[in-house]
């Protein structure tokens, strides 16, 4: 009976695991991270916010391809000149692709020019996997009252040439403009494209 | 995918000029000096010097015809480790595109893609991708008039080809073919294997049906003859991102396959099924396109199959010797209440019904509510558990064993009392109290069929549990309301008598049926040790059973008694603990052991790890690697005609090969790593190591003959 008994404990276990990923219209998931100044985050820290996560790798092309055209810079500048925090995460593992020291990751952020709030380092993958992020570049944008409002690509244009850019829908900015103007999200949830996370 | 080797490098170009010259030699001259002119044709893919992907474009024609259509490839060899992606590329990555610029009066057909693999990178990241090397195609309709002697057809194609790290590649890729009215077929391999990996459109040889679930969708797969393995592929939906679906063995021909996507929208994919080899099906789930019409039907006759035997399930409960007794006595006491009024006795009988449905309709809310609290996941895969089986068949057991009288089902005495008080007033309540007292008393003669009856409940939707269980109380009802509405014809009712105690005892057989089902699927998943131990331990139950029917009587003595008690717990501890605990859990492995390690034929196989395969080949020997399985029936053909030949065995015996068996029958993560290493996913799969060549065996053909095997390992010219 105790081999039943644990059977069916690890049934109901594998069947949790597999719900990880947090829902669209749920709070979102609460987490710490130190930046590439060394400065702590908490999530919390940014309630009465919007606020937007995006999964980042330069070493990525679909990356490039956003950041080569200035489509994620011009992004970034509109939203945080709009009072919206904008964190970037590298859940790059040590000695995987993308991963970077903090000197690494600001000189990064000076040669691309990223208008990002902070860039946050998520060595071990923990927030990564705690919102199921699956690619980079992959956005959530979380509303003033801690909820998640998108998770997804960055538009409709699964490619990664830059030319692309241009014509294509971004399903960021049409989210932020909707919920800012207080209206709900229109297309809350998308397949996000791009390279794996490269996880440990 | 298959392994790069087979296709020697360089031989693509080649072979188009080759068919070529069965035109001529001026094709032959001018096909060779188009494929010198344009190195595009087959350009490679280079990063930090290492050749990631090649891409040619190739025709399975040597000529183009007017008026014809022929199909055009895109052939894309990737460089070992490396993937390229499927048109759903899963969670990362990118589709690759193919896209000829054709002339004018030309038309192309959609993009046409084999099977996908499933690869699972660190975080659960899973993609759908191809290794080695893969065929994308397009049909191409030529128009009826061409005055050209020649058509060039460029090409643009552009993928994401990733590792470890993702480059994207692209190539300008131009074919140039002879117009001509008389064809020959070219490139007749490679579009024959890889067109047997295209997905098919038709009608499954399988039964499927979509059930919607709080986290997408169930599709159950039914009568899938001989594979093995079940899987599901979703096709891309941008606004509603599908998850990903796990594998599952196939347990006699059914599974079911878990697609989880918010909202359950419609869905379309792939359905694959593996036997050695694997195929594939375009299925869609309700609501989806016209191909997926014919599956709502589908469902709907398997509900209304659940219903009918519900319906037939209850109205048998009414011949139980529990309950036929009651009915006339229930009808009277309606028409004692009613007066004789007719219309007051049907109101009776509808409120005696109201009575059962409650009773069946409160069971299903309990099922459901159990349902729900395990995960819907659970639940769906519980014919692939063992264990879930061996439960199933314990029950069943008993229930059989109560059916043929070895013991009595006692309800506790208050709880009768109770409803007996309830229904002891007058008027429609108290006759709608009766009805539930009638199915409580009916309890111990309806308890086999219930019990059985929920097992299976919980492999279904809420939805068809409460109306399997609504058919059940509609059968028991239907007796009772039929008399109310016409009290004359009581005097057809048969009589009760020794006949229902006997037709108590015959329904334990299709109950025992049932259990042999069970063993032969225990037996499937852990092989006949498993059927004996699960059967000793149900003998255990049933000694127990005996044990209470006999001895734990309301007449028995207090000695007697605790007697009894100790003998049945004792019993219950064998079978339960020894049997079932110890050597029921432990058959799965004993299993795989055995069948390696008892030659089933006169090959003198030593069982393949990867540890004993080092050793001997370490050891300077040549060794034959048989990939196979119990359920492999091209491995048993090539077994008999191919390696255990008088011929195979002296020539093993006389050159010192080791025959090594990797046996896949249960899975075993070491010989489908192994397989993966040459990118296979399936077996058969047969490997020759030649003695002093260990890192770069032979690897020989699926479909196997003597002299193909002879000829490998050397033994004839």
């Amino acid at each position: 009976m105790n081999i039943l008994g644990k059977t069916t404990l690890a049934f109901f276990l594998a069947a949790g695991t597999a719900l990880a990923a947090p829902e669209v219209g749920q709070p979102a998931p609460a987490f710490t991270l130190t930046d590439s100044n060394g400065q702590a985050h908490n999530l919390s820290d940014f309630k009465g916010k919007f606020v937007v996560l995006e999964w980042l790798n330069h070493g990525c092309p679909f990356v490039m391809k956003h950041y080569d055209s200035g489509n994620m810079q011009k992004l970034q500048k509109e939203y945080t000149g709009k009072d919206v925090v904008w964190l970037s995460v590298v859940s790059s593992a040590p000695g995987k692709q993308g991963h970077m020291s903090p000197a690494e990751t600001n000189q990064a952020k000076e040669e691309k020019g990223s208008a990002a709030t902070a860039i946050l380092i998520d060595g071990d993958g923990t927030v990564g996997r705690l919102y199921g992020a699956r690619v980079t570049p992959e956005l959530y944008i979380i509303d003033p009252e801690g909820a998640l409002i998108y998770a997804g690509a960055i538009d409709n244009k699964k490619s990664v040439d830059p030319t692309d850019v241009e014509g294509a829908t971004n399903y960021v900015k049409q989210a932020l403009d909707e919920a800012m103007a207080g209206q709900p999200v229109s297309t809350p949830k998308t397949e996000p494209y791009g390279c794996s996370v490269k996880y440990n | 995918m298959s392994e790069a080797s087979s296709l020697p490098a360089g031989t693509l170009c080649p072979r188009a000029t080759k068919s070529g010259a069965s035109y001529g030699r001026r094709f032959l001259a001018a096909l060779l000096v188009s494929f010198f002119l344009l190195p595009f044709s087959s350009p490679a893919q280079l990063y930090q010097g290492q050749k990631l992907v090649e891409a040619t474009l190739l025709a399975d024609t040597t000529a183009i015809a007017p008026g014809q259509t022929f199909r055009l490839g895109l052939l894309l060899r990737m460089a070992p480790g490396w993937h390229t992606y499927w048109e759903n590329p899963g969670d990362s990555g990118l589709a690759t595109e193919f896209e000829p610029q054709l002339p004018p009066g030309f038309a192309a057909g959609p993009l046409t893609w084999p099977l996908p693999q499933r690869i699972i990178e660190p975080g659960d990241i899973q993609v759908y991708a191809y290794k080695g090397e893969v065929l994308l195609v397009r049909t191409i309709t030529t128009p009826a008039d061409l005055d050209t002697a020649e058509i060039s057809i460029p090409a643009k194609a552009s993928w994401l080809v990733c590792e470890a790290i993702c480059i994207p590649g692209k190539a300008d890729l131009q074919l140039t073919l002879p117009v001509s009215a008389s064809t020959q077929p070219a490139n007749t391999e490679l579009f024959a294997k890889f067109t047997a990996q295209f997905p098919s459109a038709g009608q499954p040889p399988f039964t499927i049906s979509w059930n919607a679930t709080p986290t997408g969708w169930n599709l159950g797969l039914r009568d899938t003859s001989a594979a093995r393995q079940a899987d599901f592929f979703p096709f891309a939906d941008d606004k509603h991102p599908v998850g990903h679906t796990a594998p599952r063995d196939l347990v006699a021909g059914a599974a079911d396959l878990a697609i989880p996507v918010a909202g359950s929208p419609p869905v379309r994919g792939i359905v694959v099924l593996e036997n050695g080899d694997r195929r594939g099906w375009v299925v869609a789930s309700a609501a989806g396109t016209p191909a997926a019409k014919d599956t709502p039907a589908a469902a709907k006759t398997g509900l209304w199959t659940y219903l009918l035997f519900g319906l037939i399930g209850g109205f048998i409960l009414n011949l139980m010797p529990c309950v036929l007794p009651v009915i006339s006595l229930k009808i009277f006491g309606f028409m004692r209440q009613a007066g004789d009024s007719r219309a007051n006795i049907l109101k009776h009988g509808l409120a005696f019904t109201a009575g059962i449905f409650l009773w069946f309709l409160g069971l299903a809310a309990v099922i459901i509510a159990l349902k729900s609290a395990g995960s819907e996941v659970t639940w769906a895969f519980q014919f692939q558990n063992p264990w879930f089986n061996y439960v199933i068949g314990a029950v069943i057991f008993v229930f059989a064993l109560n059916l043929f009288g070895v013991f009595e089902i006692v309800l506790p005495g208050r709880a009768t009392q109770g409803l007996a008080q309830a229904g002891g007033h007058g008027g429609l309540a108290g006759s709608f109290a009766q009805g539930i007292l009638a199915t409580l008393l009916a309890t111990p003669c309806t308890a086999p069929f219930l019990g059985t009856a929920l097992g299976f409940a919980f492999s279904q939707t809420s939805v068809v549990i409460a109306a399997m269980f609504a058919a059940i109380a509609a059968g028991m009802a239907f007796p009772y309301l039929l008399l109310s509405a016409q009290p004359g014809w009581m005097q057809y009712l048969p009589k009760p008598g020794a006949w229902m105690e006997r037709l108590k005892q015959f329904m334990g057989f299709p109950l025992l049926a049932t259990l042999l089902w069970l063993l032969y699927v225990i037996g499937q998943q852990r092989g006949t040790e498993a059927v004996i131990w699960a059967a000793a331990s149900y003998l255990c139950l049933g000694l127990a059973a005996w044990l209470y029917g006999a001895f734990l009587g309301p007449v028995s003595s207090g000695r007697a008694r605790t007697l009894a008690t100790l003998a049945i717990v004792f019993s219950l501890l064998l079978g339960l603990g020894y049997f079932t605990g110890d050597l029921f859990a432990r058959s799965a492995a004993s299993k795989s052991q055995k069948a390696a390690a008892i030659p089933t034929d006169g090959i003198p196989w030593v069982p393949y790890s990867e540890a004993e395969l080092q050793r001997v080949l370490a050891a300077g020997q040549p060794v034959f690697l048989d990939f196979t399985a119990d359920w492999c029936i091209t491995c048993k053909f090539n077994l008999r005609t191919a390696i255990d030949t008088k011929a195979v065995r002296e020539a093993f015996t006389r050159l010192g090969i080791v025959p090594m068996l990797a046996d896949w029958t249960n899975s075993n993560p070491e010989i489908t790593r192994k397989l993966a290493q040459f990118d296979r996913v399936g077996v058969p799969f047969y490997l020759f190591y030649a003695p002093g060549k260990a890192d770069d065996p032979v690897i020989l053909p699926e479909l196997l003959t003597e002299q193909i095997l002879l000829r490998a390992i050397g033994a004839q010219p």
